[in-house]
């Protein structure tokens, strides 16, 4: 097999992709193999793994209890930062219910709002995502964003607090 | 060959629903799944399960390497995707192709082609499928209302560019359509930058209509006749029936003709759905789109035709011809199916994960339910919310609404809100008795009606 790709046209290919909004793309050909993405916990990533862990496939017994799932992910619970400060005149927002807490409109696009933002009533701050129902949280009030107390993709609870801005 | 194991790539009810129909064929089952769904019902039911990641869609049942790779690390020689998530992403029968993976479902260039609402209209169009009569672009008010004239009132003119609503103006007569013109092709140019209009016939009450299909891929399709799902609401079904009794004999055989010339014409393998609105006001059809896939709601065909659709899919995909030809399906008796939705009503249908504490199902003649639920069982967060369906078959319409009726009052579930309240209120109102309804019903009637639903 000639090796008809030169590191150039790879280099090329990763600013390419970086450039394009792409989440992920994945190149077969002439036995040259080449997966990039831009989520560094992709599970593609660990397709490897799942190929060659025999583990992986858990056969579950039907009476017993389920085999225990080898947990390959990193927690998505991440817990609230201890250190919340919270200023004199500022607001909590929160979870509307139960579901997963997403910083931007679609993976990739800029985040809604970041530390020191202004915001209005209006501005959109996040979505929370439970069962394909999307909503969007807005601020409610005017002032400036001061601290963001949950990270991308995590599952939140109910009126669990989000963003911490201090009212203008 | 005929399959020997089944990969099931999906979750819920109709990954159940196809490990159900593999053991009655013999075949081996092995379900992928995610962290949330080992003790779900259809792992524990299949000769296998494999994890295939955390909870979030995203990185399990929505990746299609993982989930091939699954599917292969695990012996199968063919993959089932079920409804949605990844079951009319080409990606997916790309991947089993290179794999040697038998796909349950159409070729990966098919699904691509009738993925594409333009591809898919101009597929329609050369089989002579009637499509809504419409116009090409639109240049000026005298235009329009020529065009108006020709297609019938009302007419909608929309954006070539657009979508959400914007530009669109509905006409009722030559005079609006020529006032709204400018106002549309304004409307469109500020949006879009691009103030081209085309114009559609508008079917103010429209029913849901849509042909169940088979094909072996080699031009030989059968249908099994149509369903009606016109009650929906925010475009998403709630109830679905079979046959569509709104609708002359004339115009069912016409529809049939139509859907099944559209798959025979690019030799449609497997199971698939030509949707189609019923203009109740002209008795006539117009092509949507064809779902390639096994949908929601094939139970209520199933009730009416006596034959097993998934099993009919997972055979072909192993090789073989249909196993029926069109004379041999027959219609009897009438079903009707609603969707069971983890949902708070009250709250504005929001989903509601938890635990369910009580679940007490209906029994008896005629009535299926199929659900992946029990008692002490979790919905989690990260799927829909869809956790059973309710079928009933009756000797004809009345007696299949009477059933479910009854069925629903002994439905009990608690633990999590769920639909079932506003199904009881469905089936009792008299514009759904009488089988009036359309497919903005339920949002302008019933719903607007208030608080009629209540626990």
């Amino acid at each position: 097999m000639t090796n008809s790709r030169k590191i150039s046209d790879v280099e090329q290919l990763i600013e390419e992709f970086q450039q394009s909004g792409m989440r992920e793309l994945h190149v077969r050909a002439d036995g040259f193999e080449l997966y990039l993405s831009t989520n560094g916990d992709d599970a593609g990533l660990g397709v490897e793994q799942v190929v060659t862990t025999p583990a992986v496939v858990a056969p579950v017994a039907a009476s017993a209890a389920p085999a225990a799932a080898p947990v390959s992910a990193p927690a998505s619970a991440a817990p609230v930062a201890a250190d919340v400060t919270i200023p004199d005149g500022s607001e909590i927002i929160r979870a509307p219910y139960l579901g997963t807490f997403y910083r931007s409109p679609k993976p990739g696009s800029p985040v809604y709002v970041d530390v020191g933002s202004e915001v209005t009533p209006e501005t959109e701050m996040c979505l929370v995502e439970v069962m394909k129902l999307f909503t969007a949280v807005r601020a409610g009030v005017n002032g400036r964003v001061h601290q963001i107390l949950a990270t991308d993709g995590q599952m939140v609870q109910a009126d669990q607090p989000l963003f911490v801005v201090v009212a203008a | 060959m005929a399959i020997t194991r089944l990969f099931v790539a999906n979750r819920g009810e109709i990954a159940l629903r196809i490990v159900k129909a593999a053991k009655g064929l013999g075949i081996e089952t092995v379900v992928g799944v995610s962290e949330a769904d080992i003790g779900s019902a259809a792992a524990r039911l299949a000769d296998r399960a494999v994890v295939l990641g955390p909870g979030p869609a995203a990185k399990s049942y929505l990746d299609p390497r993982l989930v091939v790779h699954a599917a292969k690390a695990s012996g199968c020689d063919a993959l089932h995707p079920g409804y949605g998530f990844l079951s009319e992403r080409a990606i997916l029968p790309r991947l089993c192709a290179e794999h040697g993976i038998a796909f349950v479902g159409p070729e990966p260039d098919m699904i691509d082609a009738l993925g594409d609402k333009l591809r898919a209209r101009a597929m329609a169009k050369a089989a002579g499928v009637p499509l809504v009569p419409g116009s090409d672009e639109i240049k000026s008010a005298a235009e329009a209302r020529r065009e108006g004239d020709r297609i019938g009132y009302p007419v909608l003119l929309k954006a070539s560019a657009g979508g959400g609503g914007r530009g669109m103006v509905i006409a009722h007569d030559g005079d609006e359509v020529e006032a709204g013109f400018a106002k549309a092709s304004a409307e469109a140019l500020a949006a879009f930058n691009d103030g081209t209009l085309f114009m559609e016939r508008f079917v103010p009450q429209a029913r849901h209509v849509e042909v169940q299909l088979m094909g072996d891929g080699t031009g030989n399709v059968v249908h099994f006749g149509e369903r009606d799902c016109s009650v929906q609401r925010r475009y998403q079904k709630l109830v679905e029936e079979a046959p569509c009794l709104a609708m002359p004999d004339k115009v069912r055989k016409e529809l049939h003709a139509a859907a099944v010339a559209l798959a025979s014409s690019v030799k449609y393998r497997n199971a698939g759905t030509a949707e189609f609105l019923y203009d109740v006001a002209r008795e006539e059809v117009y092509f949507i789109e064809v779902n390639a896939r096994i949908q929601v709601e094939h139970p209520v065909t199933e009730m009416v035709t006596g034959f097993d659709l998934v099993q009919e899919q997972l055979r072909i995909a192993g090789g073989s011809k249909l196993s029926v030809k069109q004379s041999d399906i027959v219609l009897s008796g009438h079903a009707i199916e609603c969707r069971i939705n983890a949902e708070d009503v009250q709250r504005g249908f929001v989903p509601v994960p938890g635990k369910i504490t009580r679940w007490e199902a209906p029994q008896g003649e005629g009535i299926r339910l199929d659900t992946h639920i029990s008692e002490g069982a979790e919905i989690p967060p990260f799927y829909d919310s869809m956790i059973g369906k309710l079928i009933v078959h009756g000797k004809d319409r009345a007696e299949a609404v009477a059933r479910l009726t009854a069925a629903l009052d002994h439905f009990i579930v608690e633990g999590v809100p769920t639909t079932i309240s506003l199904h009881r209120a469905i089936v009792r109102h008299p514009d759904f008795i009488a089988n009036t309804f359309h497919t903005r019903w339920l949002e302008q009637v019933l719903l607007a009606d208030g608080a009629v639903i209540s626990e």
